[in-house]
């Protein structure tokens, strides 16, 4: 029997249900609104909660509506300016500060003072997410959204130059990204601990803000912030384009030095490149299940380590995958043990290019959730843009393959070897380009269903 | 990418502050040792005691480290780390401003520490960019 049992999981009714499972519903739009402090705030989260959904368990009755609701920390002061400073540093300084661009480091076209359109990060007050069944569904609810913004004085920041502004996914490509990988597959399943001493980071304790076990410790705990955020969790929200043209034309400038090394006709090479710089073939196939070719029956294996390939021979160790959940692979224990896990919400926006036209803006919108910004998303992220976290990697230096920014040699050597067997050279890549380009971050809170009601000045 | 930390906290003037702040001052490196070395990411760690204008007695505590990465996700180490959680609630404890948020989380010594900080990423001036780790890599300690 364990000494302090935990105490039992709170009611799924009061959690926002993104939080605790992952939706299915094909169809997605994620509006930004600045608030106005007093009545109108309050009245435009009353106006929202009919359709706000809980992490009860629908049954049979899937929603063909709903939404989630998150507020930054300037959006939680306009409804009680007396929460200042009772926050994490993170959280209330913002990604665009330079302690989070210390892990972050967007620079270039990804830099902060160019994100979400030109407008001011800080005007970010509160992110609606709604989704629907159809199409026609999620433009209601929509409706629904801009009407009570409309009624309570709440701005829509639109953060895209291009279609209607907003942040659409594209339902077509629903669990693909515009990289050609299939998407969607590695998310936790959250279990609640028997004993706060022994959690595991994918627990839920790790990503709800008020319970005891967890090493990311969610906060606050105490005060009135700390009533504020219980039962909620915070979301790194994070829009990423894809640059696909300059993702295409890597593999195709690189494939013949594949072709030499390893033989194979241009085509396989170019779908061993792609599946060498993620650690999965496009199909989702894990290279170290599945080394030589993707298989259907691996496509959307969680089961796996990367132990068992100290080589790298399968996976190199800076395939996205291989740094973003080292799974079994040894961290440095303290500093980087254990390792940090996200819930992980995301989806496709824009429509895929039609080569050689790559005119048009696409992307990942990323839904990143978590009880600590720092400890878990900031911490992933430092590891994205520099791999210093295990003693695998000879120079502790490399970046992610896919995701990285690459600021410059001196915050991260952007060159990528795969080894080959013994008796073959390794592939060297003096230099990877830049993939992705960040055109927003927000950090949010996620408060609890009780916590929405009292802000909009409704019975709990 | 080396960082700075300077870490400064005004304390209270009464006697029993000033002796536990010259007992943090004369056991510093002993309280620290093995929670820094196990680390890997601190290069040097040193506590001055500022003295008063007059002279006479102990103005302000100076935390002054530089380490390697970004500090927001590694302050959950120091955190869990007993001996150094205790440096550090220990400082809270004779601080003549008390933090808004006691020290008793992770989020309370978060804002303490960012709070009290006197530098930014870019005032650092490094003579190499080495890590902690690549170093002892390239200099393993002699057995």
């Amino acid at each position: 029997m364990p000494n302090n049992p935990m105490p039992p999981p709170p009611d799924p009714r009061l959690v926002q249900g993104i939080i605790l499972r992952g939706y299915t519903h094909p169809c997605s739009c994620h509006m930004l609104f600045t608030l106005q402090a007093g009545p109108g705030a309050a009245g435009f989260i009353r106006a929202l909660m009919p359709y706000v959904q809980s992490a009860q368990d629908w049954g049979d009755s899937k929603p063909d509506r709903m939404l989630n609701i998150g507020l930054t920390y300037s959006g939680i002061l306009t409804f009680d300016p007396s929460l200042k400073g009772q926050f994490p540093n993170e959280f209330e300084t913002g990604p665009w500060s330079s302690g989070s661009q210390q892990s972050l480091m967007d620079a270039g076209a990804g830099r902060p003072d160019l994100w979400w359109n030109g407008y001011d990060s800080q005007a970010i007050h509160c992110i609606v997410h709604s989704y629907g069944m159809t199409a026609d569904a999620l433009s209601g609810l929509v409706a629904i959204v801009l009407q009570a913004a409309q009624a309570n004085g709440a701005k829509e920041i639109l953060p895209l130059k291009s279609g209607s502004g907003r942040l659409e996914e594209y339902a077509p490509l629903r669990d693909y990204i515009h990289f050609g990988y299939h998407d969607g597959i590695d998310n936790p399943a959250l279990r609640w601990p028997d004993d706060p001493a022994n959690t595991d980071p994918g627990d839920a304790n790790n990503f709800l803000i008020g319970y005891d076990g967890s090493q990311f410790h969610p906060g606050p705990r105490s005060g009135k912030a700390g009533e504020f955020a219980k039962d909620g969790c915070y979301n790194a929200f994070r829009v990423l384009y894809q640059d696909v043209e300059a993702f295409d034309k890597f593999l195709a400038d690189k494939a013949p030095l594949v072709v030499k090394a390893i033989g194979g006709s241009l085509d396989d090479a170019t779908e061993w490149l792609a599946a060498k710089l993620v650690g999965r073939w496009r199909n989702g196939s894990p290279l170290v299940l599945s080394p030589d070719a993707p298989n259907p029956a691996t496509s959307n294996a969680t089961d796996f380590g990367y132990s068992g390939d100290p080589a790298a021979l399968k996976c190199p160790y800076s395939a996205h995958t291989r740094v973003s959940n080292p799974r079994d692979e040894m961290t440095f224990p303290g500093t980087d043990t254990p390792v940090p896990r996200l819930l992980r919400r995301g989806m496709p926006y824009g429509a895929p290019p039609a080569p050689p036209d790559y005119e048009g803006e696409r992307g990942l919108i990323g839904l990143f959730l978590c009880g600590s910004l720092a400890g878990q998303f900031e911490q992933l992220y430092s590891w994205i843009n520099v791999n210093n976290f295990s003693d695998v990697f000879p120079d502790l230096d490399t970046q992610d393959a896919l995701l990285a920014n690459r600021v410059s040699p001196s915050d991260g050597d952007p060159s990528f070897t795969i080894p080959l067997p013994p008796g073959s050279s390794p592939i060297p890549i003096p230099s990877l380009p830049q993939f992705v380009v960040t055109r927003g971050t927000a950090y949010c809170l996620m408060p609890s269903i009780p916590t929405l009601r009292r802000i909009a000045g409704m019975a709990e | 990418m080396a960082n700075p930390l300077t870490f400064y906290v005004p304390i209270k003037q009464d006697p029993i502050t000033q002796a536990k702040a010259q007992l943090a001052y004369d056991n510093f490196v002993a309280s620290v040792q093995k929670g820094l070395d196990d680390s890997h990411i601190v290069h040097y760690a040193r506590l001055a005691l500022i003295p008063n204008p007059g002279g006479e007695g102990i103005l302000a505590i100076c935390l002054i480290t530089t380490f390697d990465g970004p500090m927001n996700p590694y302050l959950k180490y120091f955190w869990n780390d007993g001996a150094l959680q205790a440096v550090f609630t220990g400082l809270a404890e004779i601080a003549l401003n008390p933090p808004v948020l006691p020290v008793t989380d992770l989020t309370g010594f978060e804002n303490f520490i960012n709070n009290n900080n006197l530098n930014n990423p870019n005032d650092l001036y490094s003579a190499y960019n080495q890590t902690v780790r690549q170093i002892e890599n390239k200099f393993p300690p002699s057995a």
